[in-house]
């Protein structure tokens, strides 16, 4: 069982194609910028107890329209048992009905995903989200002390050609982004493989607290971010 | 006569609009063909409905040319010599569709024109032939004023088709009409990716499920509102069975599929075999055009479509209150009876001069016209009714799809983030065809160009329209009542 935040059964903005998205429920991090501050609570009202039976008969009704499936949150991989169930049920799904499904996970990292084998064989990649790169920048924005672990999955994702894509919000002075995209420049280079990085930009909507009311980073500030990236030999698109 | 005064008066018609309404209305003084009594009354009420054919068919009323041929061969009877290089092809071409006849006077197809385009651009940079082309497409654009006009790209990617869609997507106009031919095994993803990014800009092209329509004829073109005919060919006529309003003269489903409907079909049947008749037998088309006399079509490769509109409202008719076409199976399913008995009747009814169609008629989900109030397109769900889910609304297309050789299509607006995905877009248009959908054309809630019934029209140009000024697409004129009275605005945006 796990706690389902809600199921999106058309979603193009959760990884690559046209996939049914799921969120589950409750995170451990608080990031200021968060936009779904409500999936933060590890229990919720509106969030329902599903089993993976009842979470496939929506992904079914999907067939032949979707590329996949992505578990998104919330930070999913704290339920990360049902994950690979789900995972598991998915791939029996495509062999059954003939169509390739492939199933990726949203993540921020905090849970190290080499201890999930299991897991990990049945998922196609991870869009991990690196929040900042300094711990103490880390700290300010996400309440947590866990920006180790994220480094630590960021390299092994990428040594098991699991890491989809690399995903950093852009929030002058809140993140440390230029760090971010040199340090990450400088990990691709020494395991020499490559994943592309996603620049979005931070959105007041949704948001809640100190940031409810910020700015949007502006157009030039992206160009900026994209510029580096590029200089840095990444292949990086901003949103 | 009160009529042809108005229109030698009119101001809302242009010069040439008045040309076209004037030579049809002398052509309707005349009546050569046979009307018995029971047709005159389905004309009457509406349920046979000639969709302004003409009393007199001189023509048939979609040609389509075998233009790759002409192109080889040139064309004796207008001193063409085959092209040699990309500007001669060009010029070859605008004379040619200046020269082809139909129902509107204008080309209805224009050909492949990514195939007949490509040999002649080797030489040339993407830039030069950009800018070739996008004269090519102004010229169309202002001369073929009237977007039932349809040119083809694909399945395979070609560097002309890519460049023909770069054009379409900077000139946002109405014509040509493009319709992308896919099949997953032969059009690479990142070439129907950019025909669905350009359809979510300018709402062209659609796209027509390759691997099913192929196996309709051995050579097919798409023309007009999604005709589906064989190249060198084309349909001598296109009548339709207005299913909502026989629905409504009767008393039951019974005697609907069993006496009224039987009978209109006969009537309309027989009505289209004599304009068949008419056209190879008297009015020397075949013999005397040089289409045919040179043989860019023959005479043994037209059809005849046998139009249907508004499936939706008859299935409801008949279902119980509050079931609807499209979400419920209890209409759902009085819909394929009322399919299966269309189909068993084509199926058994013999027709002249169709040999290509197995002398048969052959059916179409005619798209509807401007006066159609409260009828749907075709097999289509109405406006409203949509289900929630785009699967389910696919899903059900496709089951009704199956039925129709010569044309069906749904049109889905999509919210503007689809543009930011196309690939996901196309996701879903693969997992449409491979349930059996056979043609899906989009368009962005935010564009200018929307599809109507399956031809397109600019919003601007329809509130030009609507404030009585002369516009010059002749489809604004249709577009801007039917965007009204069929609630187009009201389609459900598809979120992607
Ligand atoms: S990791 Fe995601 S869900 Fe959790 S707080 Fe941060 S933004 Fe919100």
């Amino acid at each position: 069982m796990a706690l389902v935040r809600k199921i999106i059964a058309q979603s193009t903005v959760d990884g690559p194609g046209n996939r049914t998205a799921i969120f589950l429920q409750g995170c451990n991090i608080r990031c200021a910028y968060c936009h779904n501050p409500e999936t933060q609570a590890m229990q919720d009202a509106e969030a329902k107890e599903m089993s993976v039976a009842e979470v496939m008969t929506e992904v079914r009704k999907g067939i032949p329209f979707i590329r996949g499936i992505t578990v998104s949150g919330g930070e999913c991989m704290l339920q990360a048992e049902f994950l690979t169930k789900l995972f598991q049920a998915v791939k029996a799904l495509a062999e059954e009905v003939h169509h390739p499904l492939t199933c990726l996970i949203d993540s921020n990292g905090t849970v190290p995903f080499a201890r999930h084998p299991q897991l990990m064989e049945v998922c196609d990649g991870v869009m991990l989200d690196v929040k900042a790169w300094d711990s103490e920048t880390y700290h300010l924005l996400t309440q947590a002390r866990n920006d180790e672990v994220v480094k630590e999955n960021l390299a092994w994702l990428l040594q098991h050609h699991l890491l989809t894509e690399v995903r950093i919000v852009c929030l002058p002075k809140r993140v440390d982004v230029e760090v971010i995209l040199q340090n990450i420049a400088k990990i691709f280079d020494s395991i020499g493989e490559k994943a592309p990085a996603r620049l979005l930009r931070f959105r007041p909507h949704g948001v809640i607290g100190e940031l409810a009311n910020h700015p949007m980073p502006s157009d030039e500030q992206m160009a900026e971010y994209a510029a580096l990236a590029a200089s840095l030999g990444l292949t990086a698109t901003v949103k | 006569m009160a009529d042809i005064y108005s229109i030698v008066t009119s101001q809302k018609l242009s010069y040439e609009q008045k040309v076209v309404a004037l030579a049809h209305a002398a052509e309707d003084t005349l009546s050569v063909l046979p009307m018995p009594e029971r047709t005159r009354f389905y004309f009457d009420k509406g349920v046979i409905c000639n969709l302004n054919e003409g009393n007199a068919p001189y023509r048939p009323r979609y040609i389509m040319p075998d233009y790759e041929k002409a192109v080889k061969q040139g064309v004796k009877f207008l001193e063409l010599d085959p092209p040699q290089d990309f500007d001669e092809l060009l010029t070859f071409l605008q004379v040619l569709y200046r020269h082809v006849p139909s129902i509107t006077t204008y080309p209805v197809f224009l050909g492949d024109l990514d195939k007949l385009i490509e040999p002649f651009i080797k030489d040339l940079s993407d830039e030069e032939v950009k800018r070739k082309l996008r004269n090519f497409f102004i010229y169309l654009d202002r001369t073929i004023t009237d977007s039932f006009c349809h040119a083809n790209l694909g399945p395979e990617a070609t560097r002309a088709g890519r460049l023909i869609l770069d054009v379409d997507r900077e000139l946002e106009q109405a014509v040509p009409n493009l319709t992308l031919k896919y099949d997953p095994a032969i059009t690479p993803d990142d070439f129907a990716e950019q025909a669905i990014y350009t359809s979510l800009c300018v709402a062209n092209p659609a796209i027509c499920n390759d691997v099913l329509n192929a196996k309709t004829y051995d050579r097919y073109g798409i023309s007009s509102c999604y005709n589906i005919l064989p190249i060198a060919g084309g349909s001598y006529t296109l009548t339709r069975l207005v299913l909502p309003r026989l629905a409504e003269m009767t008393k039951d489903k019974e005697e609907f599929l069993t006496k009224l409907l039987p009978e209109a079909m006969k009537c309309m049947a027989d009505y289209m075999s004599a304009r068949i008749r008419f056209i190879v037998e008297k009015s020397g088309f075949f013999e005397s055009h040089f289409l045919a006399k040179e043989r860019f079509v023959e005479r043994d490769r037209f059809v005849a479509m046998f139009g249907l509109v508004g499936l939706a409202e008859a299935a409801n008719h008949f279902a119980p209150e509050g079931k609807k076409y499209g979400s419920d199976a209890e209409a759902d399913e009085i819909a394929e009876q009322i399919m299966d008995a269309i189909t068993a009747f084509v199926d058994a009814y013999e027709c002249p001069y169709c040999e290509i169609a197995n002398h048969r008629l052959l059916l179409h989900a005619q798209v509807g016209i401007d006066t159609d109030y409260g009828i749907t397109s075709g097999i289509r769900i109405p406006v409203g009714d949509e289900p929630e889910s785009i699967y389910d609304h696919l899903r059900h297309s496709s089951r009704f799809h199956r039925y129709i050789p010569t044309g069906c299509s749904d049109i889905l607006p999509f919210d503007i983030t689809g543009k930011q995905n196309p690939a996901a877009v196309l996701d879903i248009v693969k997992g449409a065809f491979s349930l059996g959908q056979k043609y899906i054309a989009f368009y962005a809630s935010d564009s200018d160009l929307v599809r109507i019934t399956g031809y397109l029209v600019k919003r601007s140009e329809i509130e030009k329209w609507n404030k009585g000024q002369a516009v010059l697409q002749n489809t604004t004129q249709l577009g801007a009542p039917t965007y009204a009275s069929a609630h187009l605005a009201n389609r459900k945006v598809r979120g992607v």
